[in-house]
This record gives C-alpha cells, sequence and structure tokens, in this order.
C-alpha cells in the first residue's frame, strides 16, 4: 500500500510537470470546445426541441462519435509513456528492486493516468454550468454520462498501460494502443453494418457510442459497466503478470 | 549477509552466469572484479532482485530472493550502473519519493533524506530538478537514494564510473566511511579502486569465479614472479645472456637515461622452476657475459598482473570448453 501511494504521487507529479499532460489538456479542450459549439449552434437553430433530447444527451449521446474520436487521440497518448520510458531509461531498475510488488507498480501508474484523465474532463463541467444559465439540466443524465465516460476512459487506458509495458518505444506503444482501441471502436460502429444476429449483437454489446447512447439517457445498464470493468481488470492483471516477467528475460 | 550458490543466470542461449557460488559477511567490502562483460551486472542485478536466478539460490540478510522478494529488497539499498534518475523530479521530491517506496516511516522520512544528502554530498542541490544535474552530480543522488533507508547491506554496480579523480576520491572515501556495521558489495574493473577500498576480492570472468579472497591472498596468487635487475650493460648484451636459459624471460628493460651503460632488466621467473634456483642462474648468466649487476629487487605482484593472469587463463579454457556460450 506504501508503494501503491508514493508510486501514484510521484506519477501525478510527473505527469503535470512534464508538457505532455497539458499539451494534452489544451488539445483536448480546443475539440471538444469546437463540438460542444457546433452542437449549440445546432439547437439554436431549431425550432422545436423535444424532452428527450437536449444539448446535454446530444454532447454525450447521439453524437459522441466525435467525443470518442478524441478519447482515441488523448488516452493512447496519456498512457504511452508509463511503462516504455521506464524501461528505455533503464529507471525501471531502481523501481523494481525497492521492496514493492509489481501489482503495486501497475496499479499506482494506472490510477494516476485515471486521475489525470479525470481531471483533463473536469473543465467540460463548466459546459453544463453554461446550458443552465439557459434552460433545465437534469443533473442525474451528467453524473451518469460522466459515469460512462470514466468507464470508456478506465478501459482504454487499461489497454494503454498494456502496451505501454510491451514495447520501450512510446512510440510503438502509441501507435499499438490506438491500434488496439479503434479496432474495439470499429467493432461497435459493427452494430450499424450486420444484419440481426449474434455478431451484431456482440458488436451492439462492445460499442462505445452505444454505451454512450445509454448512460447520456440516464440508462445505468450494467452489463456495460461489466463489460468495462472486466477489460480494465483484464489489461491491468496482463500488465502485472508482464512486468513480473521481466524478471526472466 | 549474502550468500549465493550454484547462481547461473542465462538469456536464452547465452550464459551470463555460471554456477557462481560466494559468500559475503557481515561488515565486510567486497570488491566484484572482472573485465568488461563478465557478468558483474547480471550477478548484482540478481542479487537486487531485478533479474531471477535461473539455477540457485540466493539468500539476502538471512532471506531467500525467490520466497521472500520483499523481505530481501528492504534488506538492501541497490545503485544500478549508470544511475537511472527520473530527469523531470528534483533532488529532494526523488529522494523523498524512493524512502516513502522503501518505507522508511513517515516521522523519520524528512532526517532519512537529509542524511542521505548529506553522506552523499548534494544536500545543496536538494532543490535542483535532476536533468541538469551533471554526471558527477547524478550518480551521488543515485548514492543517496541506496542509502535513504539506511540498509544494513549496499550493492553498488560501478559506483565510480563516469567521475573525474577527485569525486573518485571522495566517493571512496564514502564507502570506507560507510563501513562498520554495514556490508559493501561493489563492483568494478579497476583495480586500484579494490585496492583502496576493500578488504576482499571476489574475481568472475566469462561469469565463473575465478578467485575469491583478501588482497594479499590474490597477490600470492601470481603464477610466475618478476625481478628487476639494476645493471651496468655497456655492450647491450644482457638480451642475448638471458634468452639462452630456460625459465627466465626479459619482459622489459628501462633504460636509465644520462648513462647509457646502466638499465634495468624486469625477468621474469618461469614458475616451474624454483625462484631461488632460477635467481641463482640469472645472476650466473649476467656475471659470465659481463654485466655488472648493481642491484637484485623482487617485484612485488601488482593485482593488475594477477588479474590479468587469472582472467587471461580462464578466457583460454572457456574458448576451448564452451565455445558458443560466450557472453
Amino acid at each position: 500500500m506504501n508503494g501503491f501511494l508514493a508510486i501514484y504521487r510521484r506519477e501525478v507529479l510527473s505527469l503535470w510537470v512534464t508538457p505532455l499532460a497539458w499539451v494534452l489538456l489544451t488539445v483536448f479542450l480546443l475539440l471538444q470546445g469546437a463540438i460542444f459549439y457546433s452542437i449549440i449552434t445546432h439547437f439554436a437553430s431549431m425550432a422545436e426541441v423535444s424532452v428527450d433530447t437536449g444539448p446535454v444527451q446530444a454532447y454525450f449521446g447521439q453524437e459522441s462519435i466525435f467525443l470518442l474520436m478524441t478519447l482515441l487521440l488523448v488516452c493512447p497518448a496519456l498512457s504511452m509513456r508509463v511503462f516504455a520510458e521506464e524501461r528505455r531509461s533503464g529507471t525501471i531498475e531502481s523501481l523494481l528492486t525497492a521492496p514493492v510488488t509489481a501489482a503495486s507498480v501497475v496499479l499506482g501508474k494506472y490510477a494516476a493516468l485515471l486521475t489525470t484523465y479525470a481531471l483533463i474532463w473536469l473543465p467540460t463541467l463548466l459546459y453544463v454550468v453554461i446550458l443552465r444559465k439557459t434552460g433545465v439540466v437534469d443533473w442525474g443524465v451528467v453524473a451518469s454520462s460522466y459515469l460512462g465516460l470514466m468507464g470508456i476512459g478506465a478501459a482504454y487506458l487499461s489497454l494503454g498501460t498494456l502496451m505501454s509495458a510491451m514495447t520501450k518505444s512510446q512510440l510503438v506503444a502509441l501507435l499499438l494502443t490506438i491500434f488496439l482501441e479503434f479496432g474495439l471502436f470499429i467493432l461497435g460502429v459493427g452494430e450499424y453494418i450486420f444484419d440481426p444476429g449474434v455478431f451484431r449483437d456482440v458488436c451492439a454489446h462492445v460499442s462505445m457510442m452505444g454505451q454512450m447512447e445509454d448512460f447520456s439517457k440516464g440508462i445505468l445498464d450494467l452489463r456495460r459497466v461489466v463489460f468495462d470493468g472486466t477489460v480494465t481488470a483484464l489489461g491491468l492483471f496482463v500488465t502485472t503478470r508482464v512486468v513480473d516477467s521481466w524478471r526472466w528475460g | 549477509m549474502i550468500e549465493v550458490s550454484g547462481l547461473t543466470k542465462d538469456y536464452g542461449t547465452v550464459v551470463a552466469v555460471r554456477d557462481l557460488s560466494f559468500s559475503v559477511g557481515k561488515g565486510e567490502i567486497v570488491g566484484f572484479l572482472g573485465p568488461n562483460g563478465a557478468g558483474k551486472s547480471t550477478t548484482l542485478r540478481v542479487l537486487a532482485g531485478f533479474l531471477g536466478a535461473t539455477t540457485g539460490r540466493v539468500r539476502i540478510a538471512g532471506h531467500d530472493i525467490a520466497e521472500a522478494p520483499l523481505a530481501a529488497r528492504r534488506a538492501l539499498g541497490y545503485m544500478p550502473e549508470s544511475a537511472p534518475l527520473y530527469p523531470e523530479m528534483r533532488v529532494a521530491e526523488y529522494l523523498l519519493f524512493r524512502a516513502r517506496l522503501k518505507e522508511v516511516p513517515g516521522t523519520k522520512q524528512k532526517a532519512a533524506i537529509g542524511g542521505a544528502m548529506d553522506r552523499a554530498g548534494v544536500r545543496h542541490m536538494a532543490g535542483t530538478v535532476i536533468g541538469h544535474l551533471s554526471k558527477g552530480y547524478r550518480q551521488r543522488v543515485a548514492l543517496a537514494d541506496a542509502l535513504v533507508s539506511d540498509p544494513p547491506l549496499l550493492i553498488l554496480d560501478e559506483p565510480t564510473a563516469g567521475l573525474d579523480p577527485n569525486q573518485i576520491r571522495e566517493v571512496r572515501a564514502l564507502i570506507k566511511d560507510l563501513a562498520g556495521d554495514r556490508t559493501v558489495l561493489l563492483s568494478t574493473h579497476i583495480l586500484s579502486e579494490v585496492e583502496a577500498t576493500c578488504e576482499r576480492a571476489i574475481v568472475i570472468d566469462r561469469g565463473r569465479l575465478v578467485a575469491e579472497g583478501t588482497i594479499e591472498e590474490l597477490r600470492a596468487r601470481q603464477n610466475s614472479s618478476v625481478v628487476s635487475v639494476r645493471v651496468r650493460d655497456p655492450k647491450a648484451n644482457a638480451e642475448t645472456a638471458i634468452s639462452g636459459i630456460s625459465g627466465l624471460s626479459l619482459r622489459s628493460v628501462d633504460a636509465d637515461g644520462a648513462d647509457a651503460g646502466r638499465r634495468t632488466l624486469h625477468v621474469v621467473l618461469n614458475p616451474e622452476i624454483d625462484t631461488e634456483a632460477a635467481t641463482e642462474m640469472l645472476v650466473r648468466a649476467l656475471t659470465e657475459a659481463g654485466i655488472g649487476i648493481h642491484a637484485l629487487i623482487p617485484e612485488q605482484a601488482s593485482l593488475e598482473q594477477v588479474f590479468s593472469e587469472l582472467t587471461a587463463h580462464e578466457k583460454a579454457t572457456a574458448r576451448i570448453s564452451e565455445p558458443g556460450s560466450v557472453r
């Protein structure tokens, strides 16, 4: 537990004293701002709006493809250096000869990534605050939407951590993660392509867009939570095994 | 403090360390010697718990590193080769991180960091970003890191590599200063370092133990002895006089400069012949050739010579027995 906390604190510090987190934050907020702005202008030009669709639902739900595309860029970039850099610079040797378990190392680093991911999303709460000035905002929907985003981020960052542990090159880690996560994303698009059947059901089940559409309506589908949790746990478990395996390399 | 028995470490087809056994007692300062690529770093990495042994057992402070890895790692401070550090952190920040990681209790952390910085001489750099430090200071920060939890055992991989002569002297003094109740195992390929700091040395080559003992014992292991002879030899016929005798060979000749006739001969006595008999033969040969002998001084074997003999011999046998498994 000591080891976990020490590593967590160091990783958060390291992410925010180097430019990486700030660059990602800037790019992310620029993209989100553009998406949100276009959604708002779209709704402003509409004559009437039904109860179930509003800017919040559109941003997190129907139009979530834009938001997810930015995540496909931000999450792999956030996680790429987490192990690759330690192995390239050799600091992994000091880290693993300290009295810490591989699990504390992996979880400490992962928790720091997840915290940073949450911090990057934090400023977007302002969008909701702005909307509240002109209309009614359903805070339950806002909460479930952010929960959905955290679920997707947790899964993406877990896969990114695993990919970063697989290579000493940050670039290779970045590309592998984008490849993997884009594959997962495309699989979800299958929901709209395939005929009804088992395969379409699988696609619908793993679809990140589907997840955001459900969560943005306030539907907390346990299956989706279980899916995110499974991907996250599997990624972290395999990463722990990979870290352990370095002793035998 | 350290017990190694039958340690073998291979990287796939390459054997880095082969059936290595040695032990280091409490309070000893031991030099771990070998030419580059001998398997020093690999062995130290296994001892520090960074790499797993392929076969064999290692016990650190009584804890088996395979069965109780955390307890073993808690007992040691390890300084890896080339001192890897996080460049974005400040020195004090880094040491605080390391102290937390090594389970230094919260109330003692400040004192532990201060003490480690004082010992390694980096106190005045506490607020500097590590990335801005020179190589010498980084090395010292890594040393402070090894000291921060005040472990009973220090494993230092080439602690003086890349330092200037003043810094080397300081680090050596520090290591000697640390001795007492602390055990230190340090690797190096520089022999004078072992002579300067260690009581005992372990010599490995090609992953195998070739010698172990105190510095004096190692010196005594030298096979051939050398005598230097100061002579008056105006006709310079010492070479021919000595080359005629089996059991003697001339290693080098120093001219004494001002007087061309005065020279110093360094003669190697073949170990198969009794030293006394060989010396008599040498004196007789020189006198018969009309050379005047001024002085006859047995040269003290330097560790340098012993080392090159030990490792050169080992190289030859390794090449014959296992040509494919040389790292």
